[in-house]
């Protein structure tokens, strides 16, 4: 091999390196700085993508990263390849003597109940999944959920949040927003009901403001997970034909980082966007100049909550609802209020909106919640 | 060796001392070599000799372990083939290194000097400067014509051309005359003999040895990566040459013998194929050979010779006309049922398709037999079998090897092609195809081969031999046919025809005038 | 039996050989070669590693330390052996594509579709057939679709000449999207939250557990493949015609061989083992499916290919060396705090120098070509490519 080549190839590798290393900024939180005594070691099983993906992995990880920090834990994260490695995840950090293991998102779902039933001396917490397991405490797969998970696996925490409340603020600003009357919302498929409650929150909270609102709903995909959740290319092609023949002026995304696509495409149309899940003003700088609002999923907020009710002792098996009640779903401030001339009243109304839910006197969801039937 | 008085000043070129050493293997042991201004020089050895090797080092393809070469007495380091343009050596491959769909004017500045200190080629400028470059050397050549349209021949002098235009002082020719006719290969000498009177070096390598005594004005001889000797062609015969190169005896010309030719064994009636292009390659050919009787076909490379031997071997599909053998029809069958029926056939281009060269020696014997007993029961292949039969094949048809595993592409042109005439001949056959068996071998193999060929046919085979060699045509045939632009155009004993006859049929196709139609077969 | 004893002594034979020696060191070269850059990568961007300086030489010597210790303990052989087992069956399915001179890119596609066969079979009769039918009939189904989809592109090639390496990638979507259809739709399990299959260990669809904690019977399917795989390839007239079409098409259409029919038994014979490897991953390892189940198995098999050289024993040697990487990447990221990626850097390095270097060698080859090959030069340098055995 020639000098010439060798260079080009350990430039190639060290690219690819580059790539990689970045993604490990975080990977380990030094115990030292909070030496509290606690002998919690957390570990958090992800799922594919990468640990700063602005989504799921990330805020799971810095919930956990949070708790620990508290808590003067060890916190550690894996990232798998593919599917094959959520159950050896999860066993690799029970072999390890990690005592806390927290999966992320319904992927891991099963292995996760499977695991807390082989290791019921460990604390187990999955993130946005309902455990759901049949008589033994196996996990269930005809999902008739006949056991009792927090009876049967009582050190499994799985945590679920109410989409449809923070929808329903959605709603209220997008309707506020909008001077056609016309308002639109993406999602991923119709068919992951924690994207339906999303999307039923928000017509219900923009009718709350204008009874007459029109709300233009589209889905990116009839199933394709890549399309639905993981291509911004397809999510800024395809909004960049909704916004128009809609004729929209408000759009919500509930589509992962296809919806990235979405907001991309709000910006290029001239109209303003919803984020959701996370505040995406502060998440996606690229639409930030045409966000006006995120519905958030407090992710972190409910990890590190729960790890830390294990640590208390305080922790319940079975499923740990956030919503706003516990402050585990909220609005992110508004932005780039002036200059989409938000009414200065919204705020309150929004306030006045989430007090209502925590009072629980606030109905964010029709009767068959979760459930998608087009309007 | 007589030392030339005149040469008061330095050699062109002197090549002292060359080693160079392959694992296992000295493909030049201390190689002399000198070249003068204005002399054609013929480096003659059998392939796997080290010519080529001698050659890439001077190219600067290949580093010497040990030994310096000087140009005109200064001792030079050549770092690679563009160091060596440089330095006014060129050299013309056997296969052109031109692009087809360029002209000749473009073809020839192609990387030259001149293009890199430019972005914009002025075409009409290099065209006028080609055309009298060309025609300062004698030759007549259309700078514009795309090179797809050229003959061989005329291939060969853009590749010249090329050397020319960068000033080459020493040119390298490597079998230039392997792809020519007799016509065109007596034109290509001329040209050369101009560009020695001009001043220029040739280095001529060739292992046909009436060539080298006509062209050169000494003669080296190469075996085993050593100088055999030196000799001026007023001084040596044919026999001579042969023998250094060999180092044995051998019989330049095998004898023939008398044939005693039986029943009509092959009958091709009206056969018409196409080409690739889907032209007509081959427009009705009608001949027969019989039992124990060899028929020659000679024709200059391109009228249809490959696309007729492939219908009659069921490469190709034929688009009319029959085949028949033995009595039986046999007209669009494939090559194995060809096979079955009791044909070899040794093809033209043996590293296409006679061998696959990266198996194993044993591999290739059973190419075409590999699927039946002996060599395999139901898909199970038997590997004894197949081995002993490869080393007996090695033994009777003296392949030389170090042992039947050995990788094919290791052996020789010669031997390799001994591993197709072993598989091919070893066995009762009605009727053996051969397409240019002797391309490229050397005189031992020839001998060989020739002498293999001979006793197949007085076993009682038809034996269809098709060469782009005259010679080999006139030397083996006991009967020729002349092919010409898909035709058989003439037919004659061949005891008795006469080359130039023959010579004159392969380049005009009959008495008539030589046809300027358009669209010919190139 | 005494051919068996024979071909035993004649592997051995050449194992000692020389040649062999040759065409082991370049792979080994390329590993080595890889891990030296990666170390050096690891060291350069050590400061994203808390705990760590900039340019801390330690780390990699860590990192690599960690990833050792993650293979070599009881349970990371096991993982070692279970990470190899599809890399081992997708493996010998680039393999044989490459022996025949087909570039099969269409592992992905196969080994998903292989997935949803097995799971289509499981979910169907699985709960009524119990596992001594269920499970036979899954892997031959998901295998046998894998072998379909690698059917198709062999057939376009085979009839209109439709390069394989296009249109196995095009079929890589096209079948993906199958899948996602399949676990939405015919699949997906009634009443679960988002979409998802049964778990096959509910339905008799589970491999047997036979070595440690979760090695699976798949284990002993992709080592009873290798010597098969040998056989098949080397000892038959089949493989012979394989091997033969893809070093000289020519050549074997004029030994007698169909050269269209093998492009197509080829390209089959290679979706066939990455489907089996689908297959057998699903019902071994991952048990179920969600429409994004995905793998890279198919590329990680083109790795495996490359660096066993194409041949039954050097494929399962090159799946145990990644699968080993991949075992221990989850310890190199808890206990160094090395992300996973480094072990796809690393793979992808292997991957260029071979890659490079076959390229140098065939540009070796076209150079030699014009001087007619003096033989005995060539001779010097092993034939290019894969076909070595």
């Amino acid at each position: 091999m020639t000098g010439k080549v060798r260079n080009v190839l350990a430039l190639l590798a060290a690219s690819v390196l580059v790539a990689s290393a970045c993604t490990s900024s975080g990977a380990t939180t030094a115990p030292s700085t909070a030496p509290t005594g606690s002998n919690l070691k957390i570990g958090v099983a992800l799922d594919v993508g990468r640990v700063d993906d602005k989504n799921f992995n990330q805020f799971s990880w810095e919930g956990a990263k949070q708790a620990a920090d508290a808590l003067g834990a060890t916190a550690n994260y894996v990232v798998p390849k593919d599917a094959s490695d959520y159950d050896k995840n999860i066993q690799g950090f029970i072999d390890q003597g990690y005592n806390v293991v927290v999966g992320v998102g319904f992927n891991l779902g099963t292995a996760v109940v499977k695991a807390a039933k082989a290791n019921p001396n460990v604390s187990f917490v999955i993130v946005d999944v309902a455990p759901c397991v049949d008589e033994t405490g196996a996990p269930d797969s005809t999902f008739s959920c006949k056991g009792d998970a927090s009876k049967l696996l009582p050190k499994l925490t799985g945590i679920q949040f109410q989409e449809d409340q923070v929808g329903y603020l959605a709603g209220i600003v997008a309707a506020s927003t909008s001077k056609k009357g016309v308002i639109g919302q993406l999602g991923g498929v119709n068919s992951n009901p924690a994207v339906v409650k999303y999307l039923q929150g928000y017509i219900l909270g923009a009718q709350s403001i204008n009874p007459n609102i029109k709300v233009e709903t589209a889905f990116f995909s009839t199933g394709d997970p890549v399309k639905a959740y993981g291509d911004p290319t397809w999510g800024k092609t395809f909004s960049a034909q909704f916004i128009p023949q809609k004729g929209v002026d408000v759009v919500f995304q509930v589509a992962g980082s296809t919806g990235n696509g979405a907001l991309d495409a709000a910006c290029d149309a001239g109209i303003w966007g919803i984020g959701v899940d996370v505040d995406q003003y502060l998440s996606y700088p690229n639409a930030s100049k045409c966000i006006i609002f995120s519905a958030e999923k407090k992710l972190s907020k409910a990890v590190s909550d729960s790890i830390k009710a294990i640590a208390a002792g305080t922790a319940k098996g079975g499923v740990s609802l956030f919503n706003a009640a516990n402050d585990g779903v909220g609005g992110s401030p508004l932005y780039n209020a002036t200059a989409a001339g938000l009414p200065a009243e919204l705020q309150g109304k929004l306030d006045t909106a989430f007090a209502a839910m925590k009072a629980g006197t606030l109905k964010t969801c029709p009767d068959k919640c979760g459930t998608w039937t087009a309007p | 060796m007589t030392q030339d008085a005149s040469a008061t000043q330095p050699p062109a070129l002197e090549m002292r001392g060359i080693t160079k050493r392959y694992p296992g293997v000295v493909a030049n042991d201390h190689i002399d070599l000198d070249v003068r201004r204005g002399e054609i020089h013929a480096l003659l050895g059998e392939n796997g000799a080290g010519k080529t090797t001698l050659m890439n080092v001077l190219y600067g393809l290949a580093r010497p372990d040990e030994g310096r070469i000087l140009l005109d007495g200064e001792p030079v380091e050549i770092a690679g083939p563009s160091d060596a343009i440089a330095r006014g050596i060129s050299m013309v491959h056997q296969h052109f290194m031109l692009i087809p769909v360029l002209s000749v004017a473009e073809n020839v500045i192609l990387g030259s000097e001149t293009m890199s200190n430019r972005v914009f080629v002025d075409r009409a400028e290099a065209s006028r400067r080609i055309g009298a470059l060309a025609k300062s050397f004698g030759f007549a050549l259309d700078p514009d014509a795309k090179v797809a349209t050229l003959s061989v021949g005329q291939q060969q002098r853009v590749e010249i051309l090329k050397a020319l235009y960068r000033d080459a002082r020493i040119l390298v020719l490597d079998e230039p005359t392997a792809v020519l006719t007799p016509q065109e290969t007596e034109e290509i000498f001329t040209l050369l003999r101009r560009l020695a009177a001009d001043g220029r070096s040739i280095i001529f390598i060739s292992h046909k040895l009436y060539e080298v005594l006509d062209i050169a004005d000494r003669i080296t001889v190469i075996r085993r990566g050593k100088v055999i000797g030196e000799r001026r062609p007023r001084e040596t015969t044919e026999k001579e040459l042969a023998e250094l190169m060999v180092g044995r005896e051998v019989e330049l010309t095998v004898d023939r013998g008398i044939s005693h030719p039986g029943e009509p064994m092959l009958r091709v009636e009206g056969l018409r194929v196409a080409d690739y292009r889907r032209h007509e390659a081959v427009s009705g050919a009608t001949f027969e050979i019989r039992a124990g009787e060899i028929l020659g076909v000679a024709g200059v490379a391109g009228n249809g010779q490959d696309e007729l031997i492939e219908a009659i071997i069921g490469l190709r599909r034929s688009a009319g006309g029959h085949v028949i053998l033995d009595g039986r029809d046999v007209t669009g069958f494939s090559p194995r049922r060809m096979n079955e029926a009791g044909t070899g056939y040794v093809p033209g281009d043996r590293h296409r398709f006679g061998l696959i060269l990266a198996f194993p020696l044993y591999d290739n014997l059973v190419l075409t037999s590999y699927y039946r007993p002996p060599f395999a029961h139901w898909i199970v292949r038997d590997d004894k079998a197949i081995l002993d039969s490869a080393r007996a094949q090695v033994d009777r048809f003296d392949i030389r090897t170090p042992g039947v595993n050995v990788i094919t592409s290791t052996l020789s042109g010669g031997n390799q092609q001994k591993v197709i005439v072993a598989r091919e001949f070893d066995r009762s056959l009605k009727l053996l195809v051969l397409d240019q068996p002797t391309r490229g071998l050397d005189v031992g193999s020839i001998e060989f081969i020739h002498r293999q060929i001979i006793a197949k046919r007085d076993a009682g085979t038809a034996v269809l031999l098709v060469s782009a060699e005259l010679d080999e045509v006139m030397e083996m045939s006991d009967r020729i046919a002349v092919m010409y632009r898909g035709r058989m155009v003439a037919e004659m004993d061949g005891r008795t025809a006469d080359k130039s006859e023959v010579g004159l049929y392969m380049a005009t196709g009959g008495r008539e005038p030589a046809t300027t139609e358009e669209g010919a077969t190139p | 039996m005494s051919g068996l004893a024979a071909d035993a002594r004649r592997l051995l034979a050449r194992a000692v050989n020389l040649r062999l020696l040759q065409v082991v060191a370049e792979p080994v070269l390329a590993f080595v070669f890889a891990l030296i850059v990666g170390g050096i990568g690891i060291a350069l961007f050590s400061a994203y590693v808390p705990g760590h300086a900039a340019f801390d030489v330690g780390l990699p010597i860590a990192a690599y330390g960690s990833l050792i210790s993650g293979f070599a303990s009881p349970n990371g052989i096991t993982s070692t052996l279970v990470y190899a087992t599809p890399l081992v069956l997708a493996g010998l399915g680039v393999a044989i594509g490459f022996r025949g001179g087909l570039f099969n890119i269409g592992g992905r596609g196969q080994f998903l579709i292989g997935t949803v066969g097995a799971m289509a079979v499981v979910t169907w009769i699985g709960k009524d057939a119990g596992p001594w039918i269920t499970i036979p009939l899954a892997l031959l189904v998901g295998a046998s679709l894998g072998g379909f989809a690698g059917f198709i592109p062999g057939f376009l090639k085979a009839t209109s000449g439709a390069h394989e390496v296009v249109t196995t990638i095009m079929l890589n979507y096209v079948l993906l999207f199958v899948m996602a259809w399949a676990v939405i739709g015919p699949l997906a399990l009634p009443g679960a939250p988002q979409p998802i299959t049964a778990d096959v260990s509910t339905r008799n669809g589970d491999l047997p557990i036979i070595l440690g904690r979760d090695g699976h019977l798949g284990l002993l399917i992709a080592l009873a493949a290798v010597p098969i795989m040998w056989f098949l390839l080397f000892r038959t007239t089949i493989g012979f015609e394989i091997r033969a079409a893809g070093a000289n098409p020519d050549a074997a259409r004029y030994g007698g061989m169909k050269t269209r029919r093998l492009i197509v038994l080829t390209m089959t014979l290679a979706g066939f083992m990455c489907g089996l490897a689908g297959a057998t991953t699903l019902l071994g390892v991952v048990h179920e499916m969600t429409p994004g189940y995905d793998t890279t198995i198919g590329f990680d098999a083109i790795t495996v290919a490359l660096l066993g050289r194409s041949n039954p024993i050097g494929v399962a040697l090159a799946a145990l060396l990644l699968g080993a990487m991949r075992a221990g990447a989850q310890t190199m990221q808890i206990q160094a705090g090395v992300p996973p990626e480094l072990v796809d850097a690393l793979q992808a390095i292997i991957l260029l120098f071979l890659v490079v270097n076959v390229l140098r060698r065939l540009m070796a080859r076209r150079k030699r070509r014009p001087g007619k090959g003096e033989p005995a030069a060539a001779a010097a340098v092993p034939v290019a490519g894969v076909g070595i055995e």
